[in-house]
Order: structure tokens, then sequence, then C-alpha cells
């Protein structure tokens, strides 16, 4: 499993969000993100070329011409 | 009958009328193509393959069909450039990239098929920014690009081959994409006519993504009819793009010719600021021109489009930095410098972000509807402006080339970028004629008045 230090999180959430962590709490965050790192390496061998994401040209516009519509 | 130097000079629409009547033969034709094109891409570097045997096979072949009366339409026997991001069957497809520099797919772009089955000849891949992603084509792969007006000058990017092609009369039509401005700065910086159509009215399938939800492949042209004739014949579902759309297609040209009366324009307020005196001088012309054409032209205020362009680099950076991750990983120095620092500067965008941006699309698209409520088209400049120099392409440059440009990526409407002269340097300055979502015939009606009161513009000196 990939390894993050608490320190490297303290850091992003810091960086990132302007969010405090405890230290108890970053070596908790840590440890799962090190879980989600090596989940996105798993997505990352996937070969998905050529598959387009879930996004569509018709909800965008509906939604828009919805919240036109409100105002 | 014209000699072969003119038959350089004809729009696809007028070749299109001769090589039917049989006054110009396909054969010949090709030939002149081929010809400018080893006299000038030397220095013009417009082109990374030419595939001229394929060209004059193909011309042969659509040489036999007119004259047996098999004509198949107005792109019969006509050279056109492909940008080298659309796949083509058996023929080096770079993406402008060291990565995929032996890269030979084994399919076409449903863009070229569709070219390639009424009829166009392919004179060759075209040069690009590297992976599209940027605005020069400042190639350091495939070499720089220059501009047909100024060879000091970038041609835009990053369809910027595609650009200079036309101007330079080395392609009679060719293709572009565009993601957050790329078909619109270089028809700007070069000066010819760019259509980006609105967000899946093309299929994009066997087109090296940039961003899945921002990119789109369209027309680079000679003329607003050249425009609409190309896209009379790419647009449409696409049964190999699941994002292709189902509207129905009507005939592009059928509401060209007329004049202006009636229409009411609204000039973006958010869009006309810190240009430079050039662009602003020709952009008020215009908007007299239009005037005097019978269109009632206003201001209209759309304040999320201050913003727009960033919430555009937002998904763009995410969704590339998804599409290059691997390779960024395993080969980060086959990357230009610019690219790469542009992908690692994308690492920075959390997903919150990501989804934030997504979901903002909806509020300025919302705005744009309002404002398109009561007016057929919107009008902004394209560049703030003229084409840069190479040597003054940074990215603070890049940031501000987009800044006209990005909002129409995240909102997915129709956008023509049309010259609106030539600067006292003598190069060309450019306005965007925006529409609602699936009108492009109102575009293309206003662009095509527009063009025609305008008159032709002078050619450059090669």
């Amino acid at each position: 499993m990939a390894k993050l230090t608490s320190q490297t999180v303290k850091a992003m959430a810091q960086e990132l969000y302007g969010y405090e962590l405890t230290d108890e709490a970053a070596a908790a965050v840590a440890n799962a993100a090190g879980a989600m790192v090596t989940h996105s390496r798993r997505l990352g061998s996937l070969d998905l070329s050529g598959v387009q994401p879930p996004f569509g040209y018709p909800t965008l516009l509906a939604e828009a011409e919805r919240i036109r519509k409100r105002g | 009958m014209a000699n072969l130097s003119q038959l350089l000079d004809f729009d696809v629409a007028a070749l299109s009328q001769k090589l039917r009547a049989r006054e110009i033969s396909p054969v010949e034709l090709t030939q002149a193509y081929l010809d400018r094109i080893e006299a000038v891409d030397e220095r013009l570097v417009a082109y990374i393959t030419v595939t001229a045997d394929l060209a004059r096979e193909t011309a042969r072949k659509a040489e036999a069909e007119i004259t047996a009366g098999r004509w198949r339409g107005p792109f019969h026997g006509v050279p056109i450039g492909l940008k080298d991001l659309c796949y083509t069957k058996g023929i080096l497809t770079t993406g402008g990239s060291k990565i995929l520099g032996e890269f030979v797919p084994k399919y076409d772009a449903t863009v070229w098929t569709r070219l390639s089955e009424a009829g166009a000849v392919l004179l060759g891949k075209l040069n690009l920014h590297e992976f599209a992603y940027g605005a020069t084509t400042n190639n350091p792969h495939w070499g720089t690009c220059h501009n047909p007006y100024d060879l000091n000058r970038i041609p835009g990017g990053s369809s910027g081959g595609s650009a200079a092609a036309i101007v330079a009369r080395t392609a009679a039509a060719t293709i572009g994409t565009d993601t957050g401005g790329s078909i619109r700065i270089p028809a700007a910086c070069c000066g010819c006519v760019g259509l980006k159509q609105t967000w899946s009215r093309v299929s994009r399938y066997g087109v090296m993504p940039l961003s899945d939800s921002l990119d789109h492949a369209g027309p680079i042209t000679r003329s607003v009819r050249d425009a609409a004739l190309m896209l009379n014949i790419i647009a449409g579902y696409d049964p190999n793009d699941a994002t292709s759309s189902r509207e129905p297609v009507p005939d592009y040209t059928s509401r060209l010719g007329g004049d202006l009366k009636g229409m009411r324009a609204g000039v973006i307020r958010e869009l006309n600021t810190g240009v430079s005196e050039p662009v602003s001088r020709a952009f008020n012309a215009a908007l007299k021109q239009l005037g005097a054409l019978g269109a009632a032209v206003e201001e209209v205020s759309i304040p999320s489009f201050a913003e727009g362009s960033l919430v555009t680099m937002v998904v763009l950076m995410a969704e590339a930095l998804e599409f290059h991750e691997q390779w960024m990983r395993e080969r980060p120095d086959d990357y230009g410098a610019d690219v790469r620092a542009l992908i690692e500067t994308s690492m920075t965008i959390t997903a919150v972000n990501y989804v934030r941006a997504q979901r903002e699309r909806n509020l300025i698209l919302a705005e744009a509807l309002g404002a398109l409520a009561n007016h057929a088209v919107l009008l902004a400049p394209t560049l703030a402006t003229v084409a840069p120099r190479i040597d003054d392409s940074g990215y603070d440059m890049i940031a501000n080339m987009v800044r006209f440009t990005g909002p129409f990526n995240a909102t997915g409407q129709p956008v023509l970028s049309i010259p609106t002269g030539l600067s006292n340097e003598g190069l060309p300055l450019s306005m965007q004629i925006i529409g609602k979502p699936f009108d492009e015939a109102t575009v293309l009606r206003a662009a095509d008045a527009y063009e025609r009161a305008r008159g032709p513009l002078p050619t450059p000196k090669l």
C-alpha cells in the first residue's frame, strides 16, 4: 500500500483547504489516503481509452435553462 | 479557365462548382496544392506529414467519378488537411508529440470518415501545439509553426497548422479542435474563419482528447460558406461517440446570402475590456457594419463571463491530467517544457474545485441564455491583441489569449471567429459571433452577411 506521512497530509490540508488537522487525525487520514492512492493506481491501470465520462450536454443545457427561468 | 495559382485562391464553394462542371481537374488542383506545400511549408511548418501519394491517388479516383457523373457533393475532389490530433487509419498521427511520434491508428476519426466519404482529398496532417495543450504552436518536437502574415509571429494554437495552411494556400479547408479557443485563436491570428459549433454537434470519435467535456472538432476555412459546407458533412449523431447529439442537422447554407434586418445582436461588455487599440478600432467598425446591414447592436452584460475562462481552465486542466497522468509518471522528459509545466500545475487542482467548476458551467450558461433570450447573437473580440511574436509567448500571454474564447467552451455554445480586417502592421484582427446552443445557422447567417460586406482581406506575401 502507498504510504503518506502525517506531515504531508497536514500540509496538504492546510495548503489546499486552510484546514488544521490534529496529529491523531492526520495519522488516520494518512492511512486512509494511502489506501486511496493505491486504489487510484488501480484505476490508472484500467484501459479507459475511448470511453467517455458520464457527462452530457443535454444535462448542462437543461440545468442552465432551469436556473435561467428561476431567475 | 483559371490558371493554377488562381485555383489556390478559390474557396471550397467556388472550387466545387468548377470541379463539378469539370472546368478544373481534381488531379491538377491537388498537384497545385502539393506544389504550393513544397514551395512554402519549409518556412511555415504547417504540416507534420504530407500524404502526397495518397492525395494524388484519391484525386485520380475523384476525377474518374466526377467524369462518370457520380459527383458526391461540395467536397468531392477538394484538397484538405487535418489537425494531427485526428486519427487516420494507417497514417502517422502524432498529436504533435514525441510520445506518439510513431503512432499509426487502426481506424479513422469520424470527422475524417465523413469528409473522406464526401470525396475530400487528404493532403496531410497539420502541425499543432503539443497534444493541443497550448495556444502558440511553438512545437518543440515537429517544429515551430509560423504566421503567414509575419513569419516572426505565432499562428496561434493549438490548431496553428490548420489556420496557417488555409491562409498560406496550402489547403482549401482544414479541421481543427477547440478546448479553450484552439480553433478560434489561430483563425484570429492568421485571418481566416474558425467555427466551434455547439458541444456534441460533431463527433469526437478518434480525436485525441485534451479535455473530454470541453473538446470540439470543427472547421477552419477561407469563407463562412465553406464552414457551413463542412459542418453539413461532419455534424450529426455518431454511434461511436455516445456524447454526440441526436438533434436534427439542418442545411447550414440555407440561410446564407441575406441581410440582417430584424436581428438583435448583443456586445458582451465583460469580453470587451483591456483590448488593444487596433482590435478595438476594427471591432467597433465591424459593429457599425453589422448595424448598416440591418442588425440592432447594443451592449449586454454577462457578469460571470469575466471569470468564465478560469472555469474552463480548471475543468480543462483536471481532465487533461487524467489523460496524461500515466505518461507523466513514465515519460515526463518526453514532454515539451511548457506542456509538462501545465500538466504539473494541473496536479494542484482538487476534486472539489473540479466538481464546482463543472457545476458553475450551469450558472454561466444560464446567464448567457438570459442574454440570448432577447438577442439572436452575441459579439466579442476573439483576441485582445494581434498575434504575438514567437519569442514573446510566455504563460501570461497564453492566459490572456483564452480570456475571450474560454468561456464558450464552458457553455458549449456555437461561436464563429471571423476576421475584421488588418492592423496598420498588416496583421489580422477578428471578432466572435456567438449563438444559442444548436443555432449555428443564425451564427453563420450573421457572419456571412458581415463577410460579404467587409470584402476580401489582402493575402499574405510568402
